[in-house]
């Protein structure tokens, strides 16, 4: 199963040829397992070698495939930092390797969040530039000279070849061995955790999958010893998950749900007891060391429920005690089932209010904004999982049918992770290895029951069932080779075997699934998930390439073209990229700390240009960038992000800035002539669209056309009072406007009071036109009825 | 001279009006009187005329034209209300409830007349009738634009009125209760049978029950309950029923049912072949198992990339069905 599926990855990695060739040598060596595994009953005398040998290969396979499906966008493009994160990622490693760890530590950023700045070295886990960070300084202390960002680059691919092998020792833990090598196969090429991985892809999650599937290994290690060494060991692995990822929170909540539900299966065992009393108090003690996380695992509500099940541990425990010396059993069981009501009580009302809180969270405008926010539907779990996603509830029921103490930990595990990937989409990643863990279990259930042989399969049934004899079983799943045996079996048919035909059939179907499941894995890695999206490709008709270099072309504008401080206003999504690619000073960027001053250059982009001047000027802008798709037909630019910026800033200037403003008076978001007048003439509308009136794209459509919403646009005479056009790139992706400085003088308002009187004095009695008229006559107005109020 | 015409007309307006309507004062105490008794006052034809269409008022009324008669089938008018009534409920018994705002109702069956009147002929519809001036095109409310929730009205009638109103929703006991009462079932069996707990150490049940929520989660139904979709669409020209969303980002409810559906028969599947391999019975009964899982996980799987393939436009795989 496993060389099949290295042999798939090696189809699609066919660029590189050296993986190609490698799978294709390791093949025969699998083969040959098989056939030794064959032998082994026909009396091999060291199966162990054979086993440790197979095993090691697959294992090196999948790492190798896992690394080298993931760069797929370097060889497309080049070693470059991917996306928005990625680029303070980039940032901060570069500062940490250029002036070393305390300054990173005591960093202030003022070239962000101007004029507030920004301290990073205690908002940030600096887990993620340590590594790339003590990377790079190894490998220059070995004389390896290689540049931080390609340290950067291929970061998370490296640390997916060790997600591997952890799931691999994680699951063979829980199950066996087998299942343990179709695990570190599955999270090798799973969509669901390419998608964070990818080179290029330099964010916290791409080693925080490694270290949380490392501290459940341990954990799971340290229930199973009792031994104080391994806990330990945990520790280090969650203050290294701590330092890296905010998602440790995840483990802070399932390591002591875990001891709780111990405890009420009534599976409490002094193994238990040493192991989280050392885990919680190592383990709490260690996070607290990163400066991000502070004081938080003794305050907040997320951290609650473990501090509630150690002393719920300590309790139980001191009544185990108790119950030795003293035999009052209806008491004890009576008090144990109050102590553990009313914990769980607690318990629950931690969680309903971490998700409450977290419900919240989602119902603020900024928050709702963001795409990885939004909950999940059936297809992102079908893409990102594909067969495993149907298959892994049958890996569950497995686990729970043969229930053991590290087998509560993996159900428990899959329940609360598919919980939060239904509730949010970015959460599939921590859904992800238990599917795989799960999936394996299910697919190795199958093959080790219908790869072997028949006779020798029905004769030691007691052997089977047992897990701990893993090695058998795992040179029985990889025994592909049935076409052999097939004729030996058939000899000695046995009459209470399934028979091989059906056998073979069945393996081969199952096959079949997984190569599908491969061919999958590849697609989606390389169509959906290996975009820079720092540049962009497009294709021809005939398939040749065309590569938008525009962003970059942009900010190494600013970069050569602007003064060093000059400050750059933008749509927070592109802060991060400003301030890495081209090293100028940004108002907002993707860390959303300050919603306010997010909601001022909100409502500075929503506003018409004079109100926005006044805006600018206060905030000392000097240059405005934008992104713009409408002549490639690019869909994520600011104008379609625009109903956003005006969400965001009516939440906090409500009197200002009105949503249904910028619609028609049919609730539709138009640009064209029948849009609304506010939008028409906003500073966002009018720096998009300026002298992109004039401009014919196609003979077939009217100039001013606008590719990405078909449509012509309703304000083609735009003109700048207060701005002017500085740059604008190749395809007009990104433009970027200087914000004028303050006239000389300001024109006044209105017109200078006139000195001279307009009509010289001319006498009446010599105007012969002019009539006579009588002094004080009454004139007659007919009576009118006031108008109504 | 001017001046002198103006209060010739301001006496003539003060003569006419005892016969239009009411003093102001008496007005108001009126007006406050309904809205102690409840909070959204309806009227009729005479009263609308009386105390918001005739001078002088120096108070806004916000009304809700309505048809909430069972015979009008106006399901949109009781949803509507409903949100209204939240509204209201909470202007009427906030702190800061003053006589400067007042919400009202009209009925069409109560006062058809009004609508005429007013040449409306859609309902619901919600008005603003500021205290000074006629009502502008501002301040009828956006329906199609901004929908009736309550957080949506406040913020309407704060923006014509410059009255603040804090939605605060009637908490919904029916949740709450109604796990209060399942647990005390589960407590009170447990209590029954208090002497025969076999049934919390049985793993089919617990294994059955974290299955049924692990396929309710990969279903999609998480989504379903944010986001609130149709069961179904019905295309209103051809009356074809279309089960599957055609996008990739949206779905339907019975379209993440058919989804639990299939991932249930694919695990079912995956456990039939194990079960087959594994259990006491007969060889014949085996080999049934066996073949029907395999088929179940073929089948389903390959029909369930099939739904995926046509949502999913642009993925090139399929398997036994196109």
């Amino acid at each position: 199963m496993a060389e099949h599926h290295a042999v798939s990855d090696g189809k699609h990695k066919a660029s590189t040829n050296a993986g190609g060739s490698v799978h294709g040598n390791s093949r025969p060596g699998a083969a040959g397992g098989g056939g030794g595994k064959g032998g082994l009953s026909g009396g091999l005398t060291q199966p162990a070698g054979w086993q440790s040998l197979l095993s090691f290969s697959i294992l090196f396979l999948a790492c190798l495939a896992g690394f080298s499906s993931r760069l797929f966008a370097v060889i497309r493009f080049e070693s470059i930092i991917h996306e928005f994160d990625p680029w303070f990622n980039y940032r901060s490693t570069h500062h940490l390797t250029t002036n070393g760890f305390y300054e990173f530590l005591n960093w202030f950023d003022e070239r962000a969040w101007y004029p507030l700045g920004r301290i990073v070295g205690g908002t940030v886990y600096p887990g993620l530039m340590v590594t790339a960070g003590l990377i790079h300084y190894m490998l220059n202390l070995l004389h390896i000279t290689v540049h931080i960002r390609d340290v950067c680059v291929f970061l998370a691919p490296v640390f997916s070849g060790l997600t591997a092998i952890s799931t691999f020792l994680l699951t063979r833990e829980l199950w066996n061995q087998g299942a343990g090598l179709l695990a570190a196969c599955f999270i090798a090429i799973v969509p669901g955790y390419i998608s964070r991985s990818v080179a290029g892809s330099f964010d916290n999650e791409g080693i925080a999958i490694f270290a949380l599937q490392f501290t459940y290994y341990l954990w799971v290690k340290s229930v199973k010893t009792g031994s104080v060494f391994w806990t330990i060991g945990c520790c280090l692995s969650y203050f290294y998950m701590v330092s890296a990822w905010g998602g440790y929170v995840f483990i802070i909540n399932l390591i002591p749900l875990h001891v709780f539900v111990l405890m009420l299966m009534q599976r409490y065992s002094r193994r238990v007891y040493i192991a989280y009393s050392t885990f919680y108090i190592v383990g709490l003690v260690l996070s607290m060391q990163i400066p991000f996380v502070g004081f938080q695992p003794i305050r907040t509500s997320e951290h609650m429920a473990a501090a509630g099940v150690f002393a719920l541990l300590q309790a139980y425990a001191f009544l185990q005690y108790l119950k030795d010396r003293l035999t009052r059993q209806e008491f004890q069981t009576l008090f144990f089932l109050g102590v553990s009501l009313a914990a769980g009580v607690v318990f629950l009302t931690v969680i309903y209010l971490t998700y409450t809180g977290l419900y919240a969270k989602i119902h603020i405008p900024i928050i709702a904004s963001v795409s990885e926010h939004q909950p999940t539907t059936w297809v992102s779990f079908f893409f990102d999982l594909h067969i495993l996603v149907c298959t892994f509830p049958a890996g569950l029921w497995f686990c729970i049918k043969n229930i053991n103490d590290e087998r509560v930990f993996v159900a428990l595990y899959a329940i609360s992770a598919v919980y939060f990937a239904g509730v949010m989409v970015r959460l599939m990643l921590t859904l992800t290895p238990v599917v795989c863990m799960l999936s394996a279990v299910a697919f190795s259930s199958v093959f080790e029951h219908y790869m072997g042989d028949d006779t020798k399969r029905e004769k030691p049934p007691a052997e089977d069932s047992s897990d701990e004899d893993d090695k058998r079983n795992s040179g029985n799943l990889y025994d592909k080779a049935g076409k052999v045996r097939k004729h030996v079996s058939e000899q000695e048919k046995a009459e209470e075997g399934l028979g091989p035909n059906i056998k073979s059939i069945v393996t081969m179907l199952m096959l079949m699934l997984l190569m599908m499941f491969a061919v999958h894995c590849t697609w989606v890695t390389s169509n959906a998930y290996s975009s820079p999206s720092v540049v962009l490709a497009s294709y021809n008709h005939d398939g040749t390439r065309n590569i938008l270099d525009d962003f970059r072309e942009a900010y190494y504008w600013l970069r050569q073209n602007t003064d060093e401080h000059a400050r750059v206003m933008s749509w927070w999504d592109y802060g991060y990229q400003i301030a890495g690619m081209a090293n100028r000073t940004t108002l907002v960027d993707n860390n959303t700390w300050n919603n306010s001053h997010i909601a001022l250059v909100g409502k500075a982009m929503s506003s018409n240009e004079s109100a926005a001047y006044k805006i600018m000027r206060s905030l000392d802008v000097d240059y405005v960038l934008i992104i713009f798709g409408g002549v490639i037909g690019y869909s994520g630019d600011d104008i379609n992000k625009f109903l956003w910026m005006v969400r965001i800033a009516e939440g906090e200037h409500p009197k200002d800035i009105r949503e249904s403003d910028y619609f028609t008076p049919q609730g539709e978001f138009r640009v064209d002539k029948a849009g609304s007048p506010t939008l028409l003439n906003c500073l966002m509308y009018k720096m998009s669209y300026y002298r992109f009136g004039e401009m014919q794209l196609d003979f077939r459509t009217p100039p001013g056309f606008d590719r990405t919403r078909n449509a012509e646009i309703g304000n083609k005479d735009i003109k700048f009072q207060h701005l002017e056009e500085a740059f604008t790139s190749e395809h007009w992706l990104v433009r970027i406007y200087k914000v004028k400085n303050l006239d000389n003088r300001e024109p006044l308002d209105h017109k200078l009071r006139s000195v001279v009187p307009k009509q010289k004095y001319t006498s009446k009695k010599t105007a012969k036109r002019k009539r006579g008229h009588i002094k004080n006559k009454l004139a007659l107005r007919k009576g009118k009825k006031l108008q109504k109020k | 001279h001017q001046p002198g015409t103006e209060k010739w007309s301001v006496v003539t307006t003060c003569r006419t009006t005892p016969l239009l309507g009411t003093l102001l004062s008496e007005k108001l105490t009126q007006m406050m009187e309904w809205a102690s008794k409840r909070s959204v006052i309806r009227m009729n034809g005479d009263k609308f005329r009386r105390f918001v269409k005739a001078p002088p008022r120096n108070y806004s009324v916000v009304i809700m034209f309505t048809a909430l008669q069972p015979q009008r089938q106006c399901g949109v008018c009781r949803q509507a209300d409903e949100e209204f009534q939240v509204l209201a409920n909470s202007w009427r018994y906030s702190s800061a409830f003053t006589n400067k705002v007042f919400f009202a109702s009209v009925d069409f069956d109560e006062g058809s007349d009004v609508f005429q009147m007013l040449s409306m002929n859609s309902a619901p519809t919600f008005l603003h009738f500021p205290s000074k001036g006629k009502p502008r095109r501002s301040d009828t409310y956006e329906l199609q634009v901004r929908g009736f929730a309550a957080e949506q009205l406040a913020r309407w009638v704060a923006d014509r009125t410059d009255v603040q109103i804090r939605v605060i929703r009637p908490p919904n006991y029916a949740g709450p209760l109604l796990l209060g009462f399942l647990l005390a079932v589960i407590g009170g069996l447990a209590y029954l049978r208090r002497h025969n707990l076999e049934f919390l150490f049985n793993k089919n049940v617990w294994a059955f029950s974290a299955l049924c929520f692990v396929l309710i989660m990969t279903s999609g139904q998480m989504w379903n309950h944010i986001r609130g979709p149709p069961y179904a669409h019905k295309n209103p020209s051809t009356g074809q029923v279309s089960y599957i969303h055609g996008s990739s980002q949206a779905q339907f409810v019975a379209e993440t049912h058919i989804v639990l559906l299939f991932n249930a028969a694919i695990t079912m599947g995956m456990v039939l072949l194990c079960e087959a391999a594994t259990s006491d019975m007969d060889i014949g009964k085996r080999k049934i198992m066996c073949v029907a899982g395999i088929g179940l996980v073929m089948l389903f799987f390959s029909w369930l990339l099939s739904i995926f393939r046509a949502k999913y436009h642009g993925y090139p795989y399929s398997f036994l069905m196109g």
